[in-house]
């Protein structure tokens, strides 16, 4: 294993760029998760480390070589396709070991890093069936378990579980984090699901249009988003906004006046220098006032009166209800001993501890300051 | 389906194919029938046909020349497969990289394959003329190679090597093609998966580029084997004294002492092995 070093690493097509002044770097047995929308740069960025693409500014560093010039055969990497690229003609067990046959593993080695791999992955049973007779899911576990089987330096995955069925895509997601932890590989994921992201970083890297918008934690990045992008992309359903104006110390929307104090990390007097702010709060920060859960006098907490829920979609354990706050559409997530209707009115509460603060400027920043 | 609908359906099928079955009657079955029937008759130019029996085939069997024209068919056969389907290939690969002026590339090295045989026939026996043919002034005037003009179309034994040379660049633009096509569909993630286990550029041409093309390839191969096998007019334009299979039956059915029988027999022959390798195809390549 190695750390991934990306200095300062462009990418452009042309005039076009694609990767702008990316500076990033994965420690030796760290899983990090590339995350964005579609043509954000994050595949590109991946395939630059493979060398499947040129960089065409700045340094990429696996271990202490400094791969730019390396061609992607001498990078000692392995990697996991999205749509898998199993070799046709070869048998799953021909897959498995292809890479490693090369690497010059010898036959003793190949033989038992076949047989871990297709334990591990469940392959026993097709090793000699063609890749054409597997179906996707089987297919899926041939190329990890052709990525797993070499000795690589660095472990790159793009997009692999998108092909996936949800159900399937839940529980290959559950072995990757299984095999990462037990092989402690470093590893750059690329996925533009967000519950990806989360549940398989150690760290997590939002990207979009070319620029890296956040490293941090999965919870890092889902409490504390440093702007309004972060903070809508990550989290399902996204995280509201709404918009505020300012009036002495209280934030007011609708109705309601939020006592900016009681905001946690928020400099007043920084406060007072802007007219409006965006108010961000999760769904699920929601509570139903009429349950009173998990209340103590210490709680910290805002009750919205009033509130005409427009929709309630039953997931099961939750329901999502919709209703209208500063005159926007708004989402809340509460558990399944919620009984609100549709078109009822009802109180919910929400910790203010949990809320954030961001400027209406185009970026959006973050205004709640440390740890939250 | 009702059997009245059924019925009815299976006689709209026969009146469909009824024109298409007529004309392969005529020109192909009723053709290869007489041929067979032929080959047991001594037939003369009359049309006097006496009953000989095996006669023919133990004749032919007998007689050198046809060994010699298996042998030279043998030698024509191995030379243009091979040549068309390496040289098919490289043009294919070289064509299926990024360029300038790729396109026209592309439809250039069609020409050959699209021009008439008669006319580039003329123009390969001008350049290997031996007085003003740019191959010996090239040779012997230019770069000193030897001081002998060689007649290589007159001369049999190296007028084989000009007619496999001739056939290669007439025909390899089909093997291309059908290259071209194939290579265009192979997912470039199996060129990057195959780089990513180490495989350097020639390592990804054998473990990705020919196993995907494999297909192709026999296809190629078994095509060109059928069609040189009964290849005529290329041969016999160009050097007529290259004795193909084919040529050997023409001298044996229509010039000289003409032999009907003979050559029926030969015919009938060369039918054989090419039913047999037709069968091949069929069972080993078309049904993969």
């Amino acid at each position: 294993m190695s750390s991934v070093i990306l200095r300062n690493v462009n990418k452009s097509y042309g005039n076009l760029p694609i990767v702008k002044n990316l500076n990033l770097e994965v420690k030796d047995g760290e899983f990090v998760v590339l995350v964005g929308p579609s043509g954000c740069g994050k595949s590109t960025t991946l395939r630059m480390v493979a060398g499947l693409e040129d960089i065409t500014q700045g340094e990429i560093q696996i271990g202490k070589r400094a791969i730019n010039d390396l061609p992607p055969h001498k990078r000692n990497i392995a990697m996991v396709f999205q749509n898998y690229a199993l070799y046709p003609h070869m048998s799953v067990r021909e897959n498995i070991v292809f890479g490693l046959k090369k690497s010059g593993a010898d036959a003793e080695t190949i033989k038992q890093k076949l047989a871990d791999v297709s334990e591990m992955l469940k392959l026993d049973d097709y090793l000699d069936r063609k890749p054409a007779d597997l179906s996707g899911g089987q297919r899926q576990r041939v190329a990890m378990g052709r990525a797993l089987a070499r000795d690589a330096d660095v472990y790159l995955f793009d997009e692999p579980l998108s092909n996936l069925d949800a159900k399937l895509r839940h529980h290959m997601r559950t072995e990757i984090a299984r095999i990462q932890h037990q092989y402690n590989m470093t590893a750059i994921y690329v996925t533009h699901d967000q519950i990806e992201a989360m549940t398989l970083g150690d760290r997590v890297v939002v990207m979009r249009d070319g620029i890296v918008e956040q490293v941090g934690t999965p919870m890092e990045i889902y409490l504390q988003p440093t702007n309004t992008f972060v903070a809508t992309f990550i989290g399902s359903p996204a995280m509201n906004l709404i918009e505020a104006e300012i009036e002495g110390e209280d934030l007011v929307f609708d109705n309601y006046r939020l006592p900016a104090a009681k905001i946690a990390n928020v400099d007043l007097q920084d406060l007072k220098s802007h007219d409006t702010v965006l108010v961000g709060i999760r769904p699920d920060f929601f509570e139903d006032s009429a349950l009173s859960l998990k209340r103590s006098p210490s709680d910290n907490l805002f009750e919205f009166n009033d509130i005409q829920v427009e929709l309630v979609e039953n997931l099961g354990f939750d329901k999502e209800i919709m209703f209208k706050l500063g005159g926007e559409d708004a989402k809340a997530r509460l558990d399944l001993r919620s009984h609100v209707k549709r078109q009822e009115n009802i109180s919910m509460s929400v910790d203010l501890n949990r809320v954030l603060l961001f400027d209406t400027s185009p970026q959006g920043m973050l205004l709640n300051a440390g740890e939250v | 389906m009702s059997s009245v609908l059924i019925k009815n359906e299976s006689r709209l099928g026969l009146k469909l194919v009824a024109p298409a079955v007529g004309i392969i009657g005529l020109l192909v079955i009723y053709p290869i029938l007489f041929n067979i029937y032929l080959s047991f008759f001594d037939v003369q130019l009359n049309g006097t046909k006496t009953f000989v029996g095996m006669e023919n085939y133990t004749d032919l069997l007998g007689n050198p020349r046809y060994f010699h024209s298996i042998g030279v068919s043998v030698i024509y056969l191995i030379g243009t497969v091979v040549g068309t389907t390496v040289l098919g290939l490289a043009a294919a690969i070289l064509m299926n990289q990024e360029f300038r002026f790729r396109n026209l590339a592309r439809g250039l090295i069609l020409l050959p394959y699209f021009a008439p045989v008669i006319s580039v026939v003329f123009g390969w026996q001008f350049i290997f003329d031996p007085v003003n043919g740019i191959y010996n002034h090239v040779v012997v005037d230019v770069l000193h190679l030897t001081d002998t003009r060689e007649n290589l179309i007159g001369n049999p034994d190296s007028a084989l090597f000009v007619v496999i040379l001739f056939d290669i660049w007439k025909h390899f633009p089909i093997a291309y093609l059908l290259f071209l096509a194939k290579l265009q569909s192979v997912p470039k993630d199996l060129y990057e998966a195959a780089a990513i286990d180490g495989q350097n550029a020639w390592g990804r041409f054998w473990h990705v580029t020919l196993p995907e093309l494999r297909f192709v390839i026999a296809t190629v191969v078994l095509l060109r084997i059928i069609w040189n096998l009964n290849r005529f007019e290329d041969v016999y334009l160009l050097a007529p004294n290259v004795e193909t299979l084919p040529i050997f039956t023409y001298y044996q059915a229509f010039a000289g002492i003409v032999d009907q029988g003979v050559a029926a027999a030969i015919s009938v022959i060369q039918l054989l092995v090419l039913v047999g390798l037709i069968w091949l195809y069929v069972r080993k390549v078309l049904k993969w």
